[in-house]
């Protein structure tokens, strides 16, 4: 059993127990923002916002996503296999390589799947066809945001290496 | 049409300000400084997407986090910043086709825990109204 969790699957870019970690760190996450963050912020107004941006958020992205490591170059840190070492529950799939998915994916799911359980069943299609431009726009702000902070890589800046 | 204009501008700056700034502060300040930026990005932008408004979020619809833009962010700077000298097309096709495992189990826990919280908050005295929490 343990072997089997252990074993990395190139199928899925990460090992089964990977796999389980990042749908509970997911998991996790996004009840605690769901069933927290609107009451703080009913009960403390724009105070609890930033209250609970400090602690929910702040506590589970050390949960989720925090990597090894303090200083310049902390990502070459290397576990015994070689690859960048991950103790963050949401895994990074294929040893890290893939690009930066945030537990923000998660919270988003979350937030939208509990608005269609709220929603009467003869709505939700409905509601759903409504957001879909939001989420568009939504998406390609980030994805906009994205890659012009991106760019920075290609200043040509030779600041420590 | 203004509305997504917001909407694609609060994404733009919760974007930036999430990559841009917390590898830095991780890299620098460790731990304390990825609390730190949590507090001050996902405060400030919270408070501009979704306390002022920002964000397209109209009271009966569906509601659409800033985790989206997070996320979509995270992806495309994955991508540009860390593009090799002799990266292209097939560089970032692959990097694209990279981002699933992680994605899809997010997703999944993600939507397990919107389900369950909206089961949970039909129980917790502080939702169903036997608890005051208001002022």
């Amino acid at each position: 059993m343990i072997e089997f969790l252990s074993t990395y699957s190139a199928a899925i870019g990460m090992t089964p127990a990977s796999a389980v970690t990042t749908v509970f760190g997911a998991f996790i996450a996004t009840f605690c923002v769901i069933v927290s963050w609107p009451k703080l912020v009913e009960k403390f107004g724009p105070i609890g916002g930033f209250m609970a941006a400090a602690f929910v958020i702040g506590t589970f992205w050390l949960l989720n996503h925090k990597l090894p490591g303090w200083g310049i170059n902390p990502d070459q840190i290397a576990g015994p296999d070689g690859h960048p070492m991950q103790f963050g529950l949401i895994n990074q799939a294929f040893h890290g390589s893939c690009p930066w998915v945030d537990m923000g994916s998660a919270i988003f799911a979350g937030f939208w799947v509990n608005g269609i359980v709220g929603k009467a069943k003869g709505e939700r299609m409905k509601a759903v066809v409504e957001s879909l431009p939001r989420i568009f726009w939504a998406l390609l702000g980030g994805v906009v945001g994205g890659v012009l902070t991106g760019f920075v890589g290609f200043s040509g800046a030779k600041l420590f290496n | 049409m203004k509305r997504h204009l917001g909407t694609f501008i609060g994404g733009m700056v919760v974007g930036s300000l999430s990559f841009g700034v917390w590898p830095e502060m991780w890299k620098s300040y460790g731990i304390m400084g990825g609390f730190l930026t949590a507090t001050f990005v996902i405060g400030l932008a919270w408070f501009m997407n979704h306390y002022i408004g920002v964000i397209d979020n109209p009271p009966d619809g569906l509601w659409v986090d800033q985790g989206l833009p997070i996320f979509g962010a995270g992806v495309s700077w994955g991508i540009v910043r860390f593009w090799p000298a002799d990266g292209g097309c097939a560089y970032m096709f692959s990097a694209l086709c990279k981002i699933w495992p992680t994605l899809v189990f997010c997703l999944i826990g993600g939507a397990l825990a919107g389900v369950a919280a909206h089961v949970v908050k039909q129980v917790a005295p502080g939702w169903n109204g036997q608890k005051e929490v208001s002022k």
